[in-house]
């Protein structure tokens, strides 16, 4: 029987999506008929009604609509453009710098919301005009907005990794977000850089491109051995000294930029500009990032307060008026709902998998195939890849972690670490096709199609898996800042 | 032969005293029937969350599961005289309550929505717990934000003793309490021990306020499906499973406290009558209810 | 016809969007600022996005604008292509039909039959599960009326 409800769901799944149903759809109708299999039709049809619409009953779903929100009120209102100005001023320098700000912008945004969705239809659509008026292809930026927005799961607060400490039953909460930062900014700085090497081949051929790479990890190697060597004044002198050398190094800092910028006046005073231009828009951010740590509201809630910010700020700036309003809205609506219904079918489509044991069955019969632990971490690996292809990254969560944790701990892998490679892993899921809320996201926002954008994700995915296998085989990576802090 | 297989799904994970117990129950069954009836347990939410669960019980998609009685009261009013404060005196008082008649009633009297309790599993007590400031009167209470479960009865408790509740979705509560959107909440010790809440909340305030059970349902159309025998079989198992379960759970109570209290959480022992008498008015508004009047009375009239 | 449904759909989804956000600033303001959090902006919260979900989904597919891989139907013409598009919709029509109007509607009559109520607003639940069935209609309405207004030019 349930060797029947896979082929059912695989077949008609490929069907469906081939002759060109709406992917929501396709899961949706795959996921009803593998039910029929086991379930009679009634139940089986109310099941999945019931499936979808209490699948959208989620708090923590709201911050994509508003996000989306807030980020057409932002172009709308002329806030992203002031946005994009400064943060030219920024990196603008560098060959393919509006995609360093794409990543960044989505490694800090993805952080504080703690939602990948979000936080790709938020700077996804506030970036995608301004790239496309630069003339980035919109495959690329598409395919760079789409993967940096992972990093905000791995980097804290993420709500993925709690559900994970919740599916695991016993790992802390605090170690697993410590343990997120290092491998979730390793990703960003990871794709920035693929992001230059592909940017810099196009425009500039091998030459240009290793030259533009290089340079890139000059300055990285140039800022780790700094905050290595900051790092280390501490345990070489006294305290004293120690304070004598930081306070000489900022003196030194302010003393060169005041030389920068009487050297460049009129470039030190467009700088500070566009920073005070775009300063009430970056307040979005401070507003953002600082009540959630502060307190005042959640994660989701901030999303509803940037709606509300962006609205005034739109309205001070009198290029967004109350006509336009519903037009806008409308607009977020309709972006938001396609994710919504690929969510509810995906929870029907969950649901009868987890209720056939078909996730549990394929793993078994995969894992019975060696007793290595670098060969069973690769399988782990692969399936959870595989899984990712298919299904959304919560319900993967839920039903691989009781599945897997148990084989890991055996080999002697530490429950943070599991939970970071499980979190990394299926993020690069959330970027393939057929299913991939990410995926749907970025093509919508920057309006390009699935398959164009499928070119230009490949080395972005290739990057991600490097740091996958990186942080799998290297736990000291994930494990070093708990460890340090006493985790 | 015939072999039938039910499909169980609950919301907690498998380290979970509860769950313990319902393997427990599973694997008498199977022994009573010889492995012609047996149970397939879905934990961690996988199927559903409690208050869905409990719809496709009635949609008739899942066999059976188990939800706390505060859940139930969305679907079965009566179970809301679990969820009220101080209703039990003891831990003694709500078994001989849960084992007694006034369980009976209360576990059949569900079948009008088509599904059918089968038995009551300890959950122990809620207290309350705090980031930084301890609760040792009501008074302590005063102002601060403390997140309760989406339910009426919960969030009259909290206003009753003084604080302000604030329903908060589970998921969401571990950074309100790290952030301090809230400044705690309230649960049983191994919640507070499972959730890692302790990580957060340094000071347990042990005034059990409320003692809401867990229930066992199971769906009608599957009940009735069942042959005679079969119903004797699962009734006796889950039955069984009840005093096992109870001894699982005073384990996680005193493993939990134990943990939490090395993790740096101070435990406070506060005088529960300065509690129970902020909520009398409370009760006394439900004693003029109707039905739930009645059980309150026959429940204070039952013995410790 | 189309028009008039359209109008309404567009109507009642900006309407519910705007009190959804209005909803969860309240949620903050309540708690923050009056320090009297409200009880039910959270399940309010959730209900409405039932609706903003299905609802606007329903209005998507009307768009055809739900994503879906369309290299065969590029690369058809003519009848062909008519005939795929028809297959389509009616695929996507029987969907709606079976899960979302008769297991929605039977979802909504068991709600309403057995008074199941919602945990803090007390609200009958078969209200919030009211929009399945509903979408499944529309969803069922566009892709005949979609079908029947097919562009075969291309
Ligand atoms: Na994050
Ligand atoms: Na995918």
């Amino acid at each position: 029987m349930e060797f029947l409800g896979v082929i059912v769901l695989v077949v008609s799944f490929i069907f469906l999506l081939v002759i060109g149903v709406p992917i929501a759809f396709s899961i949706g109708i795959s996921g009803i008929l593998t039910m029929l299999v086991t379930i009679m039709p009634l139940p089986a049809a109310t099941t999945f009604a019931q499936r979808m619409a209490t699948g959208l009953d989620s708090f923590a779903l709201l911050a994509i609509p508003f996000f989306i929100l807030a980020g057409n009120i932002m172009n709308k209102g002329g806030i992203a453009i002031r946005l994009i100005d400064f943060a030219r001023v920024l990196v603008g320098r560098w060959p393919a710098g509006l995609a360093f700000v794409n990543v960044f912008a989505n490694m800090l945004f993805g952080a504080i919301s703690g939602s990948a969705a979000a936080s790709a239809s938020a700077i996804g659509s506030i970036m995608m005009p301004e790239l496309n008026k630069e003339g980035y292809d919109k495959n690329f930026s598409a395919a760079v907005n789409i993967t940096s927005a992972t990093t905000g799961l791995s980097i804290p607060p993420s709500n993925i990794l709690i559900v994970y400490s919740l599916a695991s039953g016993g790992v802390s909460i605090t170690a697993l977000f410590l343990a997120g930062y290092a491998p979730g900014i390793l990703t960003g700085l990871g794709i920035m850089g693929m992001a230059l090497a592909m940017f810099s081949y196009k425009h500039f051929g091998v030459k240009g491109m290793v030259r533009n790479v290089s340079k890139f990890l000059a300055v990285l190697v140039g800022i780790v051995l700094v905050a290595v060597g900051i790092y280390k004044v501490k345990s070489l002198v006294s305290p004293g000294a120690a304070t004598a050398i930081y306070g000489g190094l900022a003196a030194l800092f302010a003393g060169g930029f005041g030389f920068y910028a009487s050297k460049h006046k009129q470039g030190a005073k467009r700088a500070l500009r566009t920073f005070l231009n775009a300063l009430p828009s970056l307040m979005l951010l401070v507003i953002v990032i600082g009540g959630i740590v502060a307190g005042f509201f959640t994660a989701t809630e901030a999303s509803a307060v940037a709606v509300l910010y962006a609205l005034i700020l739109a309205f001070v700036y009198r290029e967004l008026s109350w006509k336009d309003l519903p037009d806008v809205i409308l607009r977020s609506v309709k972006t938001t709902a396609f994710v919504l219904l690929l969510v509810a079918t995906c929870i029907g489509l969950s649901w009868i998998m987890a209720y056939e044991n078909i996730p549990q069955n394929v793993s078994e019969a995969l894992l019975a195939l060696s007793d290595n632990k670098f060969v069973i971490l690769l399988i782990i690996n692969l399936i959870l890849l595989f899984v990712g292809i298919f299904m959304d990254m919560t319900p993967a969560v839920l039903i691989f972690t009781p599945i897997f944790l148990p084989i890991v701990t055996n080999l002697g892998l530490d429950p943070i670490h599991f939970g970071i490679i499980m979190v990394l892993n299926l993020s690069v899921g959330l970027g393939t096709p057929p299913v991939g809320s990410l995926l749907f996201i970025g093509c919508s926002v920057s309006e390009v199609k699935i398959e164009t954008v499928v070119k230009p994700l490949l080395p972005m995915f290739a990057v991600m898996i490097v740091v996958l296998l990186l942080v799998t085989y290297v736990p000291e990576i994930s494990l070093w800042l708990p460890n340090t802090l006493g985790f | 032969s015939h072999h039938k297989v039910l499909k169980l799904a609950h919301g907690l994970d498998p380290t979970h005293p509860v769950h313990k117990g319902m393997e427990f129950m599973a694997q008498r069954l199977a022994e009573k029937s010889n492995g012609q009836l047996t149970i397939d347990i879905y934990p961690s939410g996988q199927l559903g969350s409690e208050q869905q669960c409990v719809e496709l019980l009635q949609i008739g998609s899942l066999a059976i599961t188990k939800v706390s009685a505060a859940v139930m009261e969305s679907f079965t009013p009566k179970f809301k005289v679990l969820g009220l404060p101080y209703i039990f005196r003891t831990k003694e008082h709500s078994f001989n309550v849960f084992d007694g008649e006034i369980g009976k009633e209360l576990l059949l009297g569900t079948e009008e929505y088509w599904i059918r309790g089968l038995c009551f599993y300890d959950a122990g007590f809620r207290s309350f717990y705090t980031i930084d400031k301890p609760i040792k009167t009501p008074d302590d209470l005063n102002g601060l934000k403390i997140r309760v479960m989406k339910s009426q009865s919960a969030m009259e408790m909290v206003k009753a003793l003084g604080g302000s509740p604030t329903p908060i979705s589970w998921g969401e509560l571990y950074t309100a309490l790290q952030s301090g959107v809230v400044d705690g909440a309230e649960n049983n010790p191994p919640s507070l021990y499972t959730s890692h809440h302790y990580e957060v909340c340094k000071e347990y305030s042990l005034d059990e306020h409320t003692c809401v059970p867990d229930v066992l349902i199971i769906s009608t159309k599957v009940w009735n499906s069942l042959t005679k025998e079969e119903q004797k079989w699962m009734q006796e198992a889950a039955d069984e499973s009840v005093p096992v379960e109870r001894k699982y759970w005073a384990e996680s109570v005193e493993e939990s406290l134990r943990v939490v209290q090395e993790a740096g959480v101070k435990i406070h022992y506060p005088d529960k009558k300065l509690f129970a008498d902020k909520v009398q008015g409370l009760l006394n508004k439900y004693k003029e209810d109707k039905v739930l009047g009645d059980l309150i009375r026959r429940i204070e009239a039952v013995e410790d | 016809m189309r028009q008039k449904i359209d109008k309404i759909i567009e109507i009642v989804l900006v309407a519910l969007m705007s009190i959804l956000v209005i909803d969860v600033l309240w949620q903050v303001f309540s708690r923050y600022v009056l320090s009297a959090p409200s009880s039910f902006t959270d399940e309010l919260a959730g209900f409405l996005l039932i609706w903003v979900g299905l609802l606007g989904s329903a209005y998507v597919a009307g768009k055809n604008e739900h994503l879906a891989i369309d290299l065969l139907l590029q690369k058809m013409k003519g009848m062909k292509k008519r005939r795929l598009q028809i297959i389509i919709n009616s695929i996507v029509g029987l969907f709606a039909l079976f899960v979302m109007v008769i297991g929605g509607a039977w979802l909504v009559y068991t709600r309403f039959y057995l008074g199941v109520n919602s945990a803090a607003l007390a609200l009958p639940l078969g209200y919030v599960y009211l929009v399945v069935p509903v979408s499944g209609l529309l969803i069922i309405y566009y892709s005949i009326d979609n079908s029947l207004n097919l562009n075969i030019e291309d």
